[in-house]
């Protein structure tokens, strides 16, 4: 399905507000916008509409949405976006672990909440389409295969392919018999994962640990350290002086 | 829960309820005590003006004079007993009656040393009576039946050496009870009016946000709308910005007031704050587009493992203020940088009295540093005239506080502000 035919089930006691919430997504292509003004109705139109994501107001005339989401989750499995006015209410979302999906806190700009819904629409009803394959990372004179976890390098300085690199992403039929090939461990293939998500920005030393040891293991910056240094011999062709996975002194690394 | 509540307790904000309630009680107990002083003298007066008193034996007996028909009162006092419903007897060595007036019928005319005795401390025949020695006579002056309660009172004196000796002790805790009493309704008052302005501004803020999000919706719209002339579209940019701004006050808004009055319980769990400092740096450098702010971590190995309990949103408000502050005052150069330290702080001489090592973190700038008046602001925590804007730092004051920590602003001596906040460790 394409994700703009995702069914919004907009719930908001404010109707000014239900109306510009409306036009922005309108806007931005959501067709299938659905409206309700209370728990009741709420309840009445998802049993009816069957939406595939709920934008739920925290605080609603007939009771709050907490409950109504509690309510809605046991006959939907359609995400939540919470919209909350009370920096409160913050709090409750972020450390009750209600299973919401997200939530956006009034006032928000319209590309906020375009963000938010596309990327949640995405990761719930869209991951399987993305195959692994399809991922590959293009780093100039080398390019990731997250798929096969297989690492590319041309060989030498001065290669001619340069001008293009960038723009047949996808591809992997320019393979020259003298380019370089390595395969990725599983921690080298988890930290250059997460490094790609965020690619061009900082990733914390914290964020990569998480990422490779999942929760509560402190203590391995050091193991991440070598894991970072193999991996600068398998990308670049100059690892002492890295040009794609670079060093953010103290905080981590970012690749470009 | 109960313990995070504690770190309140010990702030300004305690000791403002503490002073307060010091002066209930003082105001309290001067209050009590006038109001008993004052009956006590306004019955007092009412009384003696009624003239209720026994007139005294001796009073009587030289109103006395003995002629040769006997004893004689004189007619003023015989008018003043008739008008008291008083009498008297005159009784010689031996308990025989020498003179008499308004004597009742029923009572005898002479008295045995045990009657004499009896009626020295209670009643005589139901009718009170005080005895009144005068040479060898005794003056016996009498009241009606039921007019009058008499009980006498002793101690040994035994006791009252000891009342002597606990006495003070006795009125000490007394007193403590009154203070911790007041004290206790005191905060139940406090707390009550600030839950309830808390609860006030919550409202207000949350009032504000669903309008707000309309003004921002909306400003942002037009802004993108490519019909409108650049000068309408400009002006759409400048409501979007500033309804932003408005945004971020009435967070701070509300952030101050629950932080102020603590009520809403801080999120505590056990956190690293080497990796809360890292998030924050990396966010900002990672939104830096123009490449013209330098942040420099520098955590050292110990530090690294340091845990803290703590709200890690708040805490990383509060890093986030500070450095926005220094981007904010960036002063005259070009690229502002700022570098945070953070480092085990060992103290061998003292123990410390909380279980726990203290750590230090330290953010410092490049910048124009603070003026005199936003120093002295963040110190003396007073409001002046000259307001400078610093709720930013305010709040970062508040919450190392809250937070059970210290924190220090200051200029370095090369140029640039610092801010340095100390806390507890936890220990596992």
């Amino acid at each position: 399905m394409d994700l703009y035919e995702h069914k919004i089930l907009l719930v908001d006691d404010e109707p000014a507000l239900r109306r510009m919430v409306g036009g922005f997504l309108t806007k931005a292509g959501f067709q299938n916008v659905v409206y309700a003004g209370t728990c009741l109705e709420a309840e009445a139109v998802c049993r009816r509409e069957a939406p595939h994501l709920i934008l739920l107001d925290v605080m609603l005339p007939d009771g709050d949405g907490f409950s109504l989401f509690d309510r809605l989750h046991r006959e939907t499995a359609a995400p939540v976006i919470f919209l909350s006015a009370r920096d409160e209410d913050e709090s409750r979302l972020r450390g009750l672990g209600l299973g919401a999906d997200d939530y956006i806190t009034k006032p928000f700009l319209p590309e906020e909440l375009i963000l938010r819904v596309t990327a949640v629409l995405k990761r719930v009803y869209r991951i399987r389409e993305e195959k692994q394959e399809d991922r590959v990372i293009d780093l100039g004179d080398c390019r990731i295969n997250l798929g096969s976890g297989v690492v590319r390098r041309k060989y030498a300085a001065g290669n001619s392919t340069d001008g293009e690199s960038g723009g047949n992403g996808g591809g992997q039929n320019d393979a020259a018999a003298d380019d370089i090939e390595a395969t990725l461990t599983a921690k080298e293939y988890a930290i250059i994962e997460k490094l790609a998500e965020n690619r061009g920005r900082i990733v914390t030393i914290d964020a990569l640990c998480d990422a490779v040891w999942r929760e509560g293991n402190y203590g391995y910056e050091n193991t991440l350290i070598v894991h970072i240094r193999r991996l600068r011999e398998k990308l670049e062709e100059d690892p002492s002086h890295p040009k794609h996975l670079l060093t953010a002194r103290g905080l981590g690394y970012k690749l470009v | 829960m109960k313990k995070e509540k504690d770190h309140f307790y010990r702030s300004q904000k305690f000791m403002r309820a503490f002073q307060y309630s010091i002066f209930m009680t003082v105001g309290i107990t001067m209050l009590v005590a006038a109001l008993n002083l004052g009956f006590f003298i306004v019955s007092l007066y009412v009384y003696v003006r009624g003239d209720v008193f026994s007139i005294g034996g001796g009073e009587v007996r030289e109103a006395l004079s003995i002629t040769e028909n006997g004893y004689m009162l004189a007619d003023d006092m015989a008018q003043k007993l008739t008008d008291k419903e008083q009498w008297a007897i005159l009784l010689d060595a031996e308990g025989r009656e020498l003179w008499s007036y308004r004597k009742p019928v029923e009572l005898p005319d002479s008295y045995s040393r045990a009657d004499i005795a009896r009626m020295t401390r209670w009643y005589l025949d139901g009718y009170p009576v005080w005895l009144r020695v005068w040479e060898d006579e005794i003056m016996v002056m009498g009241a009606g039946k039921g007019t009058v309660w008499k009980y006498p009172v002793e101690f040994p004196i035994s006791w009252m050496e000891y009342m002597k000796q606990v006495g003070f002790y006795y009125v000490l805790i007394n007193i403590v009870w009154i203070v911790l009493l007041a004290a206790f309704f005191t905060r139940r008052f406090m707390r009550n009016r600030e839950q309830a302005r808390i609860e006030w501004i919550a409202g207000i803020s949350h009032d504000i946000r669903t309008p707000l999000s309309m003004v921002m919706g909306y400003a942002d719209t037009l802004e993108q709308n490519g019909e409108l002339s650049e000068e309408a579209r400009q002006q759409a940019a400048v409501i979007r910005h500033q309804s932003i701004v408005m945004k971020e006050l009435i967070a701070d808004l509300n952030l101050t007031s629950q932080l102020e009055y603590s009520m809403q319980p801080l999120r505590m769990e056990k956190i690293r704050p080497a990796q809360a400092i890292r998030n924050v740096a990396a966010a900002f450098l990672n939104d830096d587009a123009d490449g013209n702010l330098e942040i420099e971590v520098e955590i050292d190995a110990q530090a690294e493992q340091i845990m803290l309990r703590a709200d890690e949103q708040l805490l990383q408000r509060a890093f986030r203020n500070l450095i926005l502050n220094s981007i904010k005052h960036g002063g005259q150069s070009e690229t502002v940088e700022i570098g945070i330290r953070m480092q085990e702080e060992r103290r061998r001489f003292i123990k410390p009295l909380r279980n726990g090592d203290r750590f230090v973190i330290c953010f410092e700038d490049n910048g124009a540093g603070y003026s005199e008046e936003v120093l002295r602001r963040l110190r003396d925590n007073k409001k002046s005239d000259a307001n400078p804007n610093i709720r930013g730092l305010e709040i970062v004051k508040k919450i190392v506080l809250a937070h059970g920590g210290k924190v220090r602003f200051g200029n370095r001596e090369e140029g640039g502000s610092f801010c340095e906040m100390r806390f507890f460790t936890v220990k596992d």
